[in-house]
């Protein structure tokens, strides 16, 4: 399982390595999802740290932090940032793409968990950076999320991430059995 | 909503018993009266209330044993067991208990054969053969099936099983991830394993089977993915399928034959699993088969229900859609389709017709009637000629207001045109909700009373249908469905029904929608569970509580009754919240989640302060 998710990893990062190959080519800029850098600033938390490796083959590594001292690395961070991050008009368009890509029937009205966990909480299981939730949506996760990398635009799936990490705003940690509550569906 | 209101008046409050209340809203006896003085006067002299009433089908190996399902193939979950009595009752005792490992939604029931009890978990699955012989209940064995991980996220209403069957040394039942397996009850070890669902197109499974004749017989889930549902038999020696019929489609494939003799005329023409659907919809209509099963040996007829059609969005699916919301009887030896009676046609409300069907023999106008009783989704209680598919008799057994009634010259439901669901638009206020007058919790009959005990829901709804695309491996639906309770201030209430009449006799209303299903037996004491964990024991001629525990989580599994090493009557019970009610409606009963935390649902606001999610086996005695 650990080497799948790498090379699921890997799959992702060398596509998005493509794009910013595109963008630096002068493709439209909106659209650029990568950028590298080659300054180690500590990443905040709309932003994922992945490590590219170059050698004999292209090598992610998702936890720098644990390689031992003296690693062979030619490294540059790679920081990957949602170009949609915030936009409204984008993420009502997130929120359209929701519905028409049947997520809205896993994931519960406006996110608040049904077959599928909740995203009002605030909580991840995969992690909640632009970065992972695009690729919970991009390659799947084991539990039954669908894989949608290839079916659906990496523009829409950014939407879609934007849309979703919007709903994220509530702090759930204590429930006193009182105040609002959510309309659910049964199936 | 006039014939609910109607209903309601006729009902009088009988008893409140104080003691069943325990810090919670009270649970209250109604008593309706009755149009037939003898019944009224039969339930105090303690004869039947509906006399020559006897089950079609004897309960499966000795009484003191549980082998199948619901204990027979007649679905009756009656046991012949008598040492436990209205008058004992309240001694009952917990005896042992046992933790299954695994939380989520206990549905189904343990089987208990030659003094070993053996046990299905909800995903993964898992199987425990428990040794009652012994004090402490060791282990024989634990068998942990490979099963994919995939499967729970396409599980429509949690990841739960519905149990396992016993026959010739082994236990059958089905993952969830569209495999059925055959484990050898005195090893553990798995003797076959044959796929038989697709889990990329949605296909789960969660029923569970019955074995007829040396074949194992099993049905898909899937309503809510765009399935095309099935039934199936595989050779119990060997996992090999020996026929596999659909539910839609052409006639070929739902084995529609010579043999097909449907009684209503409007069920009669070439094709109409296909021809009822506009274009090639039929190919992701749904038509599952995740309930219960029957068969009578006398008829070799197998009976079964079939899921609503998908999606729910009726717009996208003019027509009938054949052969879904229908209860379907299929020659056991070859699933040729025998009779179709489609109780919901063009189910507009996700109206499954899975529920059980109880088969019975039933004095009715003077003869007696070989009969199959179902309690469906729809609202209607349906007393059916099981030999040929025609209604006797169809009675709403919770309140309702989206049909004013059963036509009886075609089988079809007059539907309410004001409650009649459209794409883009919100219609308010539909009963039942689309959980069902009663959902999967299979309700009990018995030979002693005649009467049938029904665990019901008294939910209504508001339905808004939309749009939606078929993509496999995602939710078909098109639809949200927000819920609330019924008239009357309670969501549920487990009722005795008289068959023959299509009258409730009495009913205990409860908070919560009564999701665990009934067990009845000869000492004439009822068992049921609530969603809240409270496990009960009622009279079955006064529906007065005798007993009641409050078990370690909310019950949506059945009872069942068997006699121990010792000579003693046990009854065993799973508490474990789960299911639609548990998973999808409460919201926040969960709480080993860290990633996911969810805001309590509208329908049961105060679910989560009563119960939490488990997984216990509680095994009781006096």
């Amino acid at each position: 399982m650990r080497h799948y998710r790498r090379r699921a990893s890997l799959i992702l990062s060398a596509l998005c390595i493509a794009i910013a190959c595109r963008n630096n080519a002068g493709a439209n800029s909106d659209t650029s999802a990568v950028s590298a850098s080659a300054s180690s600033t500590s990443p905040d938390e709309n932003t994922t740290t992945h490590l590219l490796v170059a050698g004999d083959s292209l090598r992610v590594i998702e936890h720098p932090e644990n390689l031992p001292a003296g690693f062979p690395l030619q490294i540059k961070p790679l920081l990957i940032s949602n170009p949609y991050e915030g936009d409204k008009r984008a993420i009502a368009t997130g929120a359209q793409l929701f519905v028409g890509y049947n997520c809205l029937d896993c994931h519960g009205a406006d996110g608040s968990g049904a077959m599928g966990p909740s995203f009002q909480d605030g909580r991840w299981h995969f992690g909640g950076s632009p970065g992972d939730v695009f690729e919970s949506i991009y390659q799947g996760r084991p539990e039954g999320m669908p894989a949608w990398g290839g079916r659906i635009s990496n523009e829409q799936i950014w939407m879609l991430t934007a849309y979703v990490r919007s709903l994220s705003s509530k702090d759930l940690s204590t429930e006193n059995f009182t105040g609002k509550t959510v309309e659910r569906t049964g199936h | 909503m006039e014939r609910v209101l109607r209903g309601c008046a006729t009902i009088l409050p009988l008893i409140a018993i104080a003691a069943c209340s325990g810090g919670n809203k009270a649970a209250v006896v109604d008593s309706t009266s009755s149009a037939d003085p003898q019944a009224t006067s039969s339930a105090a002299t303690g004869t039947a209330l509906v006399s020559g009433a006897r089950i079609a089908v004897a309960h499966a190996g000795p009484p003191g044993e549980w082998q199948m399902p619901a204990g027979d193939y007649a679905s009756s979950r009656y046991s012949e067991l008598a040492s436990i009595t209205p008058q004992n009752v309240a001694n009952l005792r917990v005896s042992w208990a046992f933790s299954t490992g695994v939380l989520r939604g206990h549905e189904g029931q343990p089987l208990v054969v030659a003094n070993t009890m053996y046990i299905v978990t909800p995903y993964p699955n898992v199987s425990y053969a428990i040794d009652l012989a012994q004090t402490g209940q060791p282990l024989k064995w634990k068998f942990r099936p490979e099963n994919s991980q995939q499967a729970i996220g396409k599980a429509c209403c949690d990841v739960v099983n519905r149990g396992a069957a016993y026959a010739d040394g082994k236990i059958f039942y089905n993952l969830l991830d569209g495999h059925t397996v055959a484990v050898d009850a005195a090893t553990g070890n798995q003797v076959w394993r044959t796929k038989m669902g697709d889990l990329s197109r949605g296909e789960t499974i969660t029923m569970a089977p019955i074995v007829v004749k040396g074949k194992v017989i099993v049905g898909s889930s899937g309503g809510e993915m765009g399935v095309r549902g099935w039934i199936a038999a595989l050779d119990a020696a060997t996992g090999k399928e020996i026929w596999r019929a659909y539910n839609i489609g052409p006639d070929k494939d739902v084995k529609v034959g010579p043999k097909f003799k449907p009684f209503y005329a409007h069920d009669r023409g070439k094709d109409l699993g296909s021809t009822s659907w506009p274009g090639d919809t039929w190919k992701t209509g749904g038509g599952a088969v995740w309930g219960w099963l029957s068969y009578d040996p006398a008829l070799n007829l197998i009976y079964h229900g079939t899921s609503n059609p998908g999606p729910w969005n009726e717009n996208q699916r003019t027509g009938d859609n054949k052969w879904t919301a229908a209860i379907l009887a299929r020659d056991a030896d070859t699933g040729e389709m025998v009779w179709a009676l489609q109780v919901t046609p063009h189910d507009m409300w996700d109206y499954d017709a899975v529920n059980e069907n109880i088969l019975v023999d039933l004095p009715i106008k003077g003869q007696t009637r070989k009969v199959l009783v179902h309690f469906d989704r729809n609202g209607f209680a349906y007393t059916i000629d099981r030999a040929t598919g025609e209604i006797l008799l169809a009675e709403p057994f919770v309140p309702m207001n989206w049909s004013t009634g059963i036509d009886m010259a075609t089988g079809r439901p007059k539907v309410v045109e004001t409650k009649k669901t459209a794409q883009d638009r919100n219609v308010k206020d539909i009963c039942p909700s689309l959980e069902g007058g009663k959902n999967q919790q299979p309700a009990a009959f018995s030979p002693q009373t005649g009467l049938f005990y029904v665990p019901t829901n008294n939910l209504c709804m508001d339905f808004q249908a939309r749009a939606v695309t078929y993509i496999a491996g995602t939710p078909f639906i098109g639809g949200n469905a927000p819920e609330k309770g019924g008239p009357g201030g309670y969501r549920g209430e487990f009722i005795a029904w008289d068959a023959t009449t299509g009258k409730k006799i009495w009913g205990i209303k409860e908070p919560y929608p009564v999701w665990g299903g009934a067990l009845a037996t000869a000492g004439g004491v009822v068992f049921y569970g609530t969603l809240d964990g409270w496990f009960k024991a009622a009279d079955a001629r006064t529906g007065k509580v005798l007993w009641q525990f409050k078990v370690g989580s909310g019950v949506v599994g059945n009872p069942v009754t068997y006699t121990g090493p010792d000579g003693k009557q046990y009854v065993a019970i799973y508490a474990g919240i789960g299911g639609d009610m548990g998973l999808l409606i409460a919201g926040d009963v969960a709480a080993n989640l860290p990633y996911d935390v969810r805001e309590r649902g509208t329908t049961l606001p105060d679910i989560a302060r009563w119960t939490s999610w488990g997984g216990e086996l509680f095994v009781f005695s006096l």
